[in-house]
């Protein structure tokens, strides 16, 4: 199953750049190929967030599969992100 | 100037205005996972639900800030030239590289600094450049409305004594916000110079067998018997010349020598350093750069494109190398060089005696017949420079013989109508000229 996500960054700005090299690190060791990630920097499309209901950047949201779930912040917390994306801490894929 | 396009935080100084606007924005931050992150500083940005702009905290702000610069930083060192404008034509970011251009060609091609409008500049260029800057004008707002992808357009200057060919790129810059246009400028002009046609790659025997068939439409080449002809191919290579570009400058040393099959090029002579008028006129009859025949490296003109076409062009070496050891071409290009004198004794006394109207109605004949072609593109400044006359003059004498329905005229374009009728209507040195260049190819 694909999980298909977003993550909204704020350009070149530290937490965001750190939020996208977390999630793609947890992405490649867990999931390989099977997920879809759009990043949408929120400086050129504040449109977008606003329509997604997105206050704070960065933010993950994972939109499939349900149920839908937000992270929000730099995701250095692992656990946290492993469980937004429904992933068993500790499994390698 | 990247920098504006990003909402600006309200301005902070020092550890306590920060953390006033921190407090500022977490006014906004309600929700529990939404507090912890916002505490631990790990937020670069809070959209403020009044305006739907992302504002940035201050960390993010100045990370940004240095991201911008470094970004500008990495324009103004690349070699190409490149300006952002923005939906109103506006341009906001010139590089270095499109700075210095300016700077040193005071303004010519396009060349405008920030904050000036590049679709104003489009409108103000001289008639010769009117109509390649209103297609690049035209690209820009396209490509600003987003109804077009990256566009690739030649522009031939020659204004501000500068005689540039460059290539203008246009791609567009799209967001939630207002489309912006990247435009490169590419100064092509040795390139256009050298006749290269760049990025084609051609295998020897296409070259060969299109040079084989081109050699044939032009009357210098065509005099030189077959196994000599055959010897000249391997040194011989088609270019593909267009209106505008210039083969050679004043003083300039001639590396190639160019034998035209179907385009036209003036011979100008340039006063004062910007002022030039039209001395001769070579097309397939001819060649371009026979004075290396004489012993000289140098250009005395310029040779400027009249008609866009293609032409066979050698490195002067082996021409030098060639015309040495065959009287058949050296006869040909002395008989050439002869009628070319013809032409260029008879054009200054014709420039000195004659009405505009019969000058104007015998450089129409001689292009025709050079070109092998009843219509062509040229602007009545174009004209002017040729014939040596104020814009003025040519617009009287082309209405003249457009009244007489000799010719039709266009837009630039001219289409002659009455081929009998305009040989009637020119001066006498068209005759000269003709009896001179059917000599010269019996």
């Amino acid at each position: 199953m694909i999980v298909v996500m977003r993550l909204y960054v704020a350009g070149r700005a530290p937490n965001s750049l750190k939020a996208i090299a977390n999630l793609e690190s947890i992405c490649r060791r867990h999931l390989k190929d099977r997920y879809e990630l759009e990043i949408v920097d929120v400086c050129e499309h504040p449109h977008r967030a606003a329509a997604a209901g997105i206050l704070l950047t960065p933010s993950l949201t994972k939109m499939s599969p349900a149920p839908t779930s937000t992270v929000i912040g730099n995701l250095s917390d692992t656990s946290t992100l492993l469980a937004a994306l429904g992933i068993h801490a500790g499994s390698v894929e | 100037m990247i920098s504006e396009r990003l909402p600006v935080a309200p301005r902070t100084s020092g550890l306590q205005a920060e953390a006033a606007f921190k407090e500022w924005m977490r006014r906004f931050v309600t929700g529990a996972a939404e507090l912890r992150a916002f505490e631990a500083d790990e937020i670069d940005a809070v959209l403020d639900p009044v305006t739907g702009t992302a504002v940035l905290l201050p960390k993010a702000q100045a990370a940004l800030q240095d991201s911008n610069r470094l970004v500008l930083g990495v324009l103004d060192r690349l070699p190409a030239q490149i300006c952002v404008i923005d939906a109103r034509g506006t341009v906001l970011i010139a590089n270095r590289a499109w700075q210095s251009f300016i700077a040193a060609h005071a303004g010519a091609g396009l060349g405008i600094g920030e904050g000036a409008n590049f679709l104003a500049a489009c409108k103000s260029t001289g008639p010769s450049e009117r109509m390649r800057a209103e297609a690049v004008a035209a690209a820009v707002l396209r490509v600003l409305a987003g109804e077009g992808g990256p566009v690739s357009c030649d522009y031939v200057c020659h204004s501000h004594g500068v005689h540039c060919t460059f290539t203008l790129g246009v791609v567009g810059i799209t967001g939630d916000g207002p489309a912006h246009a990247l435009v490169t400028r590419e100064n092509v002009t040795e390139h256009k110079r050298a006749g290269e046609p760049r990025g084609s790659v051609r295998t020897r025997a296409r070259r060969i067998a299109a040079v084989a068939q081109a050699g044939i439409a032009n009357r210098v080449l065509a005099t030189v018997p077959t196994k000599q002809y055959e010897r000249l191919l391997s040194g011989l290579e088609p270019v593909c010349v267009t209106y505008g570009d210039v083969l050679y400058e004043p003083g300039e040393a001639m590396r190639y020598v160019y034998f035209p099959s179907d385009c036209l090029i003036s011979l100008l002579t340039v006063v004062d350093g910007h002022r030039a008028v039209e001395v001769g006129l070579v097309g397939r009859e001819g060649m371009v750069g026979a004075r290396l025949a004489l012993g000289t490296g140098a250009s005395p003109v310029r040779a400027l494109v009249q008609g866009t076409g293609t032409a066979l062009r050698m490195s002067s070496t082996r021409f030098l190398r060639e015309f040495r050891r065959s009287p058949v071409l050296q006869r040909a290009v002395f008989r050439f060089i002869d009628a070319l004198m013809i032409q260029v004794t008879q054009t200054a006394a014709c420039n000195r005696f004659h009405e505009v109207e019969a000058r104007l109605a015998r450089w129409l004949l001689m292009t025709q017949e050079r070109l092998s072609s009843a219509e062509f593109y040229l602007t009545h400044e174009f004209l002017a420079d040729m014939l040596g006359v104020r814009r003025a003059g040519v617009t009287s004498a082309a209405g003249a013989l457009k009244r007489k329905k000799l010719i039709r005229y266009k837009r630039g374009s001219i289409a002659i109508l009455d081929q009998q009728g305009l040989e009637a209507a020119c001066c006498s040195c068209y005759r000269v000229v003709q009896v001179m260049d059917l000599e010269a190819a019996a």
